[in-house]
């Protein structure tokens, strides 16, 4: 039987209808004012550098003892936690109670290019993690760690367990060697050392170039494809420009942290094979000893399942927990489901110890 | 489809539509513009029109610019498709009938022939969007150099340099075969890239084959296109991670990579020469900046911890001074408390005397608000290099001030 019937006038019409939604939402895009972003209000606390560390506000006072830093990826801006009122990872775990803060890294410029993971971890988090302590006059909070953010989350929580009591990762690889990994695959061709010294920082839009030629054809054309369907609806438009903004504003990343991240990590996965040292500090995950809960998305094209998973045996901890999130890197923070099932699992998990 | 027609019904049929669609693109067209476009031309050439009301910069020009490009493509494969489908109703071979269609739609007219046949590579040079310039825009323009250096048969860029500018010459002939290396990697990549084109269509066809049985079949365009996207990442995947696109791809970087340095080395020397600061010298004030502030923080870190936690007990035993309690000198005072005055000194001006010896010795009695400033005051030189427990307080109260930013 022929897999194809296809009615020419029927593929006409859609033809038609897609000229149609093209020239009207042509129409609406131009008459769109510039998205924002970030729903909740949030004060500053502290700030070192480019770095700013925020505190969010909710609607009733926080009824978590303990309260929860967000370490996000230096790839990508933070505002993703806090995207719209609909979709935000910081309102709904506010409504239920947890008390926030997150790292804002900010955009390196030129002359952060000598910052280095021991800058990040020993020097910037910690600190972040001691003026949150202090503020609430505990010993050790609780950390969140997404993605890149997460790995360096595993590096602090191993070197500091004593300031860490619950960690959370999120989309966090691990094991950077897994076969379905394409980004770790490219960059173990490449010379690091070469790279860095002549790019100096790396540009946020190579690093861009190099996100979308992951998935060529789905990010570059049929995610606009897909447009026209929404084009007559101001809202969805919106939050598709809101996505589109948060994607492409991305930050350049500081050479020398960007160098040991790419050699330590995706080259030879010290993560797992061990050795790895930040500053003067090992790294050892078998210090990971504090409960840790490990949340992944099954469909993730920049960390697969497979790279989050071997957390499991290499965490220290007598207490873990792993959560499969149904859907990939991005609509873990955005979609409808997340919005339910995220929020809700961070805080029960949080309640229970 | 209907089998019952003729091919010259289908052909009419098919001029009948082409007319219908180009009817509604003008009606469209003239609405915003008050042009119409030709008649005749390819069904993507519709949208040029749009494309020139989003040339200017706007808020929403990026997203506008990926959106008709992409629609561009659309719209030209679902003109290759509505025409299969109109003129192809059956066929020996229905399946390979439609990749051919698919194939072709992606051919749009005047496109850059190494694109031809080649979607995949078409995508990724996509990617930039129309308006950004890339690095191999600059590898372009050397082109015409490298074509006459590979004329030349390469051997002028292994001639030994002599002479005064012998340095110099070297550094060109390093760039060229930087050059001539970066050429060579792009045309091993670009040759898996078309590789991953034409497994795409081989792929699309199986996964055709498996939409044959009842209750799967296509009965869309964008349902066929969708089958072909995944057909298409299915395909690029494999190259993707494979070891020999690893190796191609490290390659590519790596070349591009020697390109740069050789020329930002010779931007530099010219700067150099015009006297102008230069990237290296910039790179090495930073460095030095980062080595002096970690060497700071570290011989600080533990030492001040120390000194703060002395002075915090100071402040204990000053407060309770001030209202009146007696209380016996420290056990173990601070370095600058041993070198603040004898313990005869009265105790309020003790704690002045220690935290600002000359100042103190003016006064007659300093208030316990006095001494705290002048204690802080110590140590100006490690203040902005406080661990966080110093300064957050300070901090916190200046942020609580300023309020929200977001």
């Amino acid at each position: 039987m022929n897999p194809i019937r296809i009615d020419p006038q029927k593929a006409l019409d859609e033809a038609m209808k897609f000229n149609q939604k093209l020239t009207a939402g042509m129409k609406t895009l131009r008459s769109l004012d510039e998205v924002d972003y970030g729903a909740t209000a949030k004060e500053e606390v502290y700030r070192e550098d480019k770095l700013v560390l925020y505190h969010f506000k909710g609607a009733g006072k926080p009824s978590a003892k303990t309260p929860l830093l967000i370490s996000y990826a230096l790839v990508n801006r933070p505002y993703m936690v806090d995207l719209q009122d609909d979709r935000s990872l910081v309102k709904n775990l506010l409504a239920l109670g947890e008390d926030i803060y997150l790292i804002d890294w900010g955009y390196p410029d030129p002359s952060d290019r000598y910052l280095t993971l021991d800058d990040y971890i020993n020097g910037y988090i910690r600190r972040c993690v001691d003026v949150v302590a202090k503020r609430h006059n505990v010993e050790k909070i609780n950390l969140l760690g997404i993605c890149q953010g997460g790995a360096f989350s595993l590096c602090f929580a191993s070197i500091y367990p004593e300031k860490i009591r619950n960690l959370i990762t999120m989309v966090t690889p691990v094991d950077f060697h897994t076969p379905d990994n394409m980004l770790s695959h490219w960059t173990r061709g490449m010379d690091v050392d070469l790279f860095v010294d002549t790019l100096g920082n790396v540009p946020a839009d190579l690093m861009n170039w190099c996100y979308l030629t992951l998935k060529p054809v789905r990010l570059n054309q049929q995610k606009y494809i897909g447009l026209v369907d929404i084009l007559d609806d101001k809202a969805e438009l919106e939050n598709f420009l809101r996505m589109e903004k948060w994607i492409f504003d991305s930050p350049d990343q500081a050479g020398e942290a960007f160098r040991q991240f790419i050699k330590d990590f995706y080259q030879a996965n010290k993560l797992v094979t061990g050795g790895l040292k930040i500053g003067d500090k090992d790294v050892s995950l078998n210090n990971v000893s504090m409960p840790v809960l490990n949340i992944f998305a099954e469909q993730d094209h920049l960390v697969p399942p497979s790279a989050s998973r071997p957390l499991k045996n290499l965490a220290g901890t007598k207490d873990y927990t792993e959560l499969a999130f149904k859907g990939g890197h991005i609509g873990i923070y955005v979609s409808g489901r997340a919005q339910r099932e995220v929020p809700t699992a961070i805080h029960d998990w949080l309640a229970q110890r | 489809m209907s089998d019952k027609k003729s091919p010259q019904d289908w052909m009419n049929d098919w001029q009948a539509l082409q007319k219908q669609y180009w009817s509604a693109w003008s009606d469209a067209a003239k609405q915003s513009t008050g042009q119409a476009p030709p008649s005749n031309t390819p069904w993507h050439e519709g949208l040029e029109q749009w494309s020139r009301m989003f040339a200017n910069p706007g808020s929403q020009s990026e997203t506008a610019e990926r959106l008709l490009g992409s629609a561009k493509n659309y719209v030209a494969l679902m003109q290759s498709m509505v025409a299969a489908a109109t003129g192809k109703p059956g066929g020996a071979d229905p399946m390979q009938a439609w990749s051919e269609a698919f194939r072709n739609g992606f051919n749009m007219p005047g496109m850059d022939a190494s694109l031809l046949n080649n979607p995949m590579a078409a995508m990724l040079q996509g990617i930039r969007g129309e308006s950004a310039h890339g690095f191999d825009q600059l590898a372009q323009s050397f082109a015409p150099f490298l074509a006459q250096a590979k004329q030349e048969g390469m051997s002028w860029l292994q001639a030994p340099a002599f002479g005064y500018a012998r340095e110099h010459q070297e550094h060109y002939q390093k760039m060229m075969a930087a050059f001539v290396e970066y050429q060579e990697a792009m045309k091993q990549y670009n040759a898996l890239i078309l590789k991953s084109s034409a497994r795409s269509f081989e792929i699309f066809e199986n996964k055709l084959a498996e939409r044959a049985e009842p209750g799967r079949q296509i009965d869309s365009l964008r349902g066929l296109y969708d089958v072909w996207v995944d057909a298409a990442e299915e395909a690029y995947g494999e190259i993707a991670l494979s070891d020999e696109f690893r190796k191609v791809y490290g390659s590519v970087v790596n070349a591009q990579m020697r390109v740069r340095a050789q020329i930002q080395a010779e931007v530099e020397r010219i700067g150099v020469d015009l006297g102008m600061p230069t990237r290296t010298e910039l790179n090495s004030v930073h460095k030095r900046l980062h080595d002096m502030r970690r060497a700071s923080l570290a011989s600080n870190n533990a030492e001040l911890q120390k000194e703060i936690d002395q002075l915090r007990k100071e402040v204990r035993m000053l407060r309770d001074a001030v209202d009146g309690k007696k209380h016996a000198p420290p056990s173990t005072p601070s370095t600058r408390i041993e070198k603040a005055k004898p313990d005869t000194t009265p105790k309020r001006k003790h704690a002045a005397a220690v935290a600002k010896p000359r100042a103190a010795s003016k006064q007659a009695t300093p208030s316990f608000g006095e001494a705290l400033g002048a204690m802080r005051a110590v140590a100006p030189a490690t203040a902005s290099n406080k661990p966080a427990t110093a300064v957050t307080g300070a901090h916190a109260k200046r942020a609580a001030g300023k309020g929200s930013k977001a």
